[in-house]
């Protein structure tokens, strides 16, 4: 196996990222401070505060965790059904004319319908939260593997059809590492799409999570509270893009850079 | 493997028409003709990747093909270029992969290697695979004249030490004369197979 990646692969744009970081907290430091209600816009360090006590309480981690866990769990589920999906309209003509109508119509209804549906006709369970959010992620993760199983090589194709490999291996073998970087950008996309849903859900009709919490705040007013679990959330979704998606890309994409 | 085809069409024009082709394990079969006659239409039909046609292919021969291009899996080194499409185990992969003078280029990725070597990496392939027939489209076109030269010589030698049976399709009759094969032309509209 070839080495790890170099160490230094985060180093470009992380001075002027960090900055740009700094400029927003200077402009809402500043912005916090012109005024003259800090219930509207809270300074900083405020909310900073309230993420400490969120954290030391442990309130933050089970309901950031319950969170987590149904992100999780929809984009499985969203990323399983819509690679099968994709691959098999890509595949076959006749299928992608069935089913694209549907997929289409899939794409362009609200994701609050999906979820308002979904409660009425599963009931305000943890199996319609997980069903709404990874309906609405289906049908882009499908377009995507679709498009990339339409740009398969035939000619490798054709080698491992007449080298009669078994299906199993050709999709191991063949097909995904072709679809790779489609999968790639499908999860980072579906991932930050996934989690605003998640909230949305979780804000109609579950009793914890941080959408739950952000309801309860949001009948008192309490604009601290709201930004404290929301940076806080996004905090934890920026390490899953950095220190899984991201690597996971990289990693797919090793073969492109190996040059002699 | 026998081939009796009736007919093949692209839509409602008829590229082959009636032809048989026996070939054992051990025979060379060359096929010429001249480019756009149907030869790798033919070969396609042979590899069992091509099977809207009227008339019978039988023959339960392993068979493992060589294509005009080396098509080869970017993402996977050579010895691994060898074993996931074969089934074979990395001892035999290395076996081969020196056999055509690629030892210790085992680890390299196909970008890694030459054309020449990618050419010669995919003719380990397919003797990996353990053939009865070799099947090979133009496999020594778009190489310089030196480099055609030592893969046909290897060719030659790897059929002899394998004993497997070849069917080759080409343009060049000096090709097939070097690799000792039965020549039959492939000729009219729709081609159909003539004895030289």
């Amino acid at each position: 196996m070839a080495q790890l990646p170099k160490p230094s692969a985060l180093r470009p744009g992380l001075v002027p990222g960090v900055l740009s970081i700094l400029t927003l907290v200077l402009i809402w430091t500043l912005a916090s401070q012109l005024t003259d209600r800090p219930q509207t816009l809270p300074a900083p360090w405020h909310v900073a505060a309230r993420i400490g006590r969120l954290a030391a309480t442990g309130e933050l981690w089970f309901n950031a965790g319950m969170t987590l866990f149904r992100v999780a769990a929809s984009f499985a589920l969203a990323m399983a059904a819509g690679v099968a999906l994709g691959l098999w309209m890509g595949r076959s003509r006749a299928v992608d004319h069935w089913l694209n109508p549907a997929t289409i119509i899939l794409l362009n209804v609200p994701a609050l319908v999906v979820i308002v549906l979904c409660y009425i006709w599963i009931g305000l369970n943890e199996t319609a939260a997980i069903l709404a959010v990874a309906l609405n992620k289906i049908p882009v993760v499908t377009v995507m593997v679709r498009e990339g199983t339409r740009a398969l090589r035939p000619d490798l194709g054709d080698m491992a059809r007449a080298f009669r490999m078994p299906p199993l291996r050709r999709l191991r073998h063949v097909v995904l590492p072709q679809l790779a970087p489609h999968l790639a950008s499908a999860a980072r996309a579906g991932i930050s799409l996934i989690w605003k849903i998640v909230l949305v859900v979780e804000f109609l009709g579950r009793s914890n999570g941080v959408g739950f919490k952000i309801h309860l705040l949001f009948s008192s007013f309490d604009v601290t509270g709201v930004l404290a679990w929301a940076l806080a959330f996004v905090a934890v979704m920026l390490a899953i893009d950095l220190f899984l998606l991201r690597p996971w890309e990289r990693r797919a994409n090793r073969w492109r850079q190996d040059a002699a | 493997m026998r081939l009796e085809l009736e007919a093949k069409s692209f839509g409602p024009r008829q590229v082959l028409g009636p032809l048989a082709l026996l070939v054992a394990r051990g025979e060379r079969v060359a096929i010429l003709g001249p480019s756009g006659i149907g030869k790798s239409t033919l070969l396609r039909i042979l590899a069992g990747l091509d099977a809207d046609f009227r008339g019978r292919l039988k023959g339960a021969d392993r068979l493992a093909p060589v294509f005009q291009e080396p098509v080869l899996l970017p993402w996977r080194d050579a010895v691994a270029n060898i074993t996931i499409p074969t089934g074979c185990d990395a001892a035999t992969a290395r076996d081969w992969l020196a056999q055509v003078g690629l030892a210790g280029h085992e680890a390299k990725f196909p970008r890694q290697l030459s054309l020449g070597q990618q050419r010669r990496l995919a003719l380990a392939r397919a003797f990996a695979a353990g053939p009865d027939i070799l099947l090979m489209d133009e496999p020594f076109a778009s190489l310089d004249a030196d480099t055609a030269a030592r893969m046909l010589a290897l060719t030659a030698a790897l059929l002899t030490r394998s004993g497997a049976g070849l069917v080759l399709v080409t343009h060049d009759p000096a090709e097939a004369a070097a690799l000792d094969a039965r020549v039959l032309h492939l000729a009219g509209q729709p081609a159909q197979l003539q004895k030289d």
